[in-house]
């Protein structure tokens, strides 16, 4: 069992799944607080345009997609601010956007495109070392930002008001945020793929709230649940060769369900 | 003589055309208690969330004779309503911590004994009741020893009861951290006997002064356009 450990891709699977469960995790409870699940799932499907711009200009995926995102983060924060159009439709019109760009780029190069179908569908154990090495780099770039500034972020998502009245500029840490979530679930995609990224943002949190009587533990719990769900699904998919973004996915209902009924 | 703490020159609010505030013009000596009356609609909240800046406005506000952005973090505000998700687990004791940069915990205790809830600081705060929850709001307002508190219809959601044990709270914060109260309120009984100064507001300023000289049953009349009953009281 423990030979597993000596194979690099599952050395790098298990390196990107630690960091990135974490990290979305922890943004999960923003997300909840801010009820912004439908802005992450928007940003993962509109990143399918900068996947196919990376394949069509053999470049890597995952740059063109994060370049991509950090764009959509930023067009649906002026959106919002800028004209009458409700958050909602703002990120509707990201989402179709973007999945439409994505889809006529793709059209133009011909012939079977493994890494398309990797991203749309996640892919933990075909990581490669140039993607591990944006992953950590990012990740700790985000973390330091999330550690630095937590209490302006969590009192943001609970009221923009009062995050005001306290000193806290709250366009930029707005825009912050946006462009930190798009970032990171863009990250996401390499485990899950485009269409499964925001379970890691919301099944982890929704265990949490089941047992938690504190902020600080919703938190806690939060990161906990969500590397448990990450490796196990991880080994599973790996002992049972079966497709990992689903198994992590299906494994982080599972913990769901048993937890909502041993509270009941 | 105080000093006045609280200046709004000239203060006019529209929106899409609209003139919610018309050249409002008051100042407010330190360590008053005012009270802000006027039917619904009449710019009273308005008034407030511009005196926070939270509002365009033409005019000027200052605090402490500096621009409000520069004094946001020595003004308490207790808002009218607070959404928020009560299903999210945060205890009292958290959401007061989060408030402001370098809360001691001692500060929490203290500003929550102030409004008789320290026995909740380990409460979710989705668990307390809309009155309770208020006095946690004026709890937080607290914690950076405010110069000025600005409430906003605080005891929209408290019973008779409720809003006694209100206004005895923010007789007490007067007198003892000598914070100069700014408070919207339907009560004109209530704000009679307790008000320092009392500003009738209809988009104009119709009335400002002390509640025995500045309300009579004719400036009642024509902030409300309906004869109101009140009770005078001995001062």
């Amino acid at each position: 069992m423990l030979d597993l450990f000596h194979y690099p891709f599952m050395q790098r699977a298990l390196v990107a799944g630690i960091l990135l469960a974490g990290l979305l995790a922890y943004l999960g409870v923003f997300v909840v607080l801010r009820k912004m699940a439908f802005f992450s799932d928007g940003i993962a499907h509109a990143s399918l345009a900068g996947v196919a711009a990376g394949v069509l200009l053999s470049m890597n995926p995952l740059v063109t997609a994060l370049i991509a995102s950090l764009i959509f983060a930023v067009g649906m924060f002026f959106l919002e601010k800028k004209t009458s159009v409700s958050s909602d439709t703002a990120i509707g019109l990201i989402f179709t956007t973007g999945m439409a760009l994505g889809v006529l780029l793709m059209s133009l190069k011909s012939g079977y495109q493994p890494e398309l179908i990797g991203f749309l569908f996640g892919n933990i154990l075909m990581i490669k070392q140039s993607d591990i090495i944006i992953i950590v780099s990012l990740s700790i770039l985000i973390g330091g930002f999330l550690v630095v500034n937590r209490r302006k972020i969590m009192l943001l998502a609970l009221d923009r008001e009062m995050a005001y009245l306290a000193g806290i500029n709250p366009d930029f840490f707005q825009l912050a945020m946006y462009i930190v979530l798009a970032v990171s679930v863009v990250l996401g995609i390499k485990i899950l793929g485009i269409i499964l990224v925001s379970a890691l943002l919301i099944i982890p949190v929704s265990i949490s709230k089941l047992i938690s009587h504190s902020f600080q533990k919703l938190v806690f719990w939060s990161i906990v649940f969500a590397e448990a769900i990450v490796l196990t699904g991880l080994f599973i998919s790996y002992l049972f060769d079966l497709p990992t973004g689903a198994i992590i996915v299906l494994t982080g209902a599972a913990i769901f369900f048993i937890v909502f009924v041993f509270k009941r | 003589m105080n000093k006045s703490i609280l200046q709004v020159e000239h203060l006019s609010v529209n929106y899409n055309g609209n003139t919610v505030l018309n050249d409002l013009n008051f100042s407010i000596k330190k360590g008053e208690i005012v009270a802000i009356v006027g039917p619904n609609g009449s710019g009273k909240t308005t008034l407030i969330r511009a005196i926070l800046g939270l509002v365009p406005y033409r005019g000027r506000v200052l605090v402490n004779d500096q621009p409000v952005q520069a004094t946001l973090e020595k003004i308490g505000y207790v808002p009218q309503k607070f959404v928020f998700d009560r299903t999210i687990p945060m205890t009292t004791g958290e959401f007061l911590k989060i408030a402001f940069k370098n809360v001691e915990p001692r500060k929490i205790k203290h500003s929550l004994l102030e409004v008789d809830m320290k026995q909740h600081e380990n409460t979710l705060i989705g668990n307390l009741s809309g009155g309770q929850f208020q006095r946690v709001l004026i709890a937080r307002s607290l914690l950076n020893d405010p110069s000025i508190l600005l409430l906003d219809e605080a005891i929209s959601e408290v019973d008779a009861v409720g809003a006694k044990g209100f206004y005895d709270i923010v007789a007490h914060l007067n007198q003892a951290h000598q914070a100069t109260v700014l408070l919207i309120s339907h009560e004109i009984n209530m704000v009679y006997k307790f008000a320092d100064q009392i500003i009738c507001l209809n988009r104009d300023l119709i009335c400002f002064g002390k509640p025995k000289d500045a309300i009579t049953k004719e400036v009642l009349e024509k902030l409300y356009g309906q004869e109101v009953r009140f009770q005078e009281h001995k001062h």
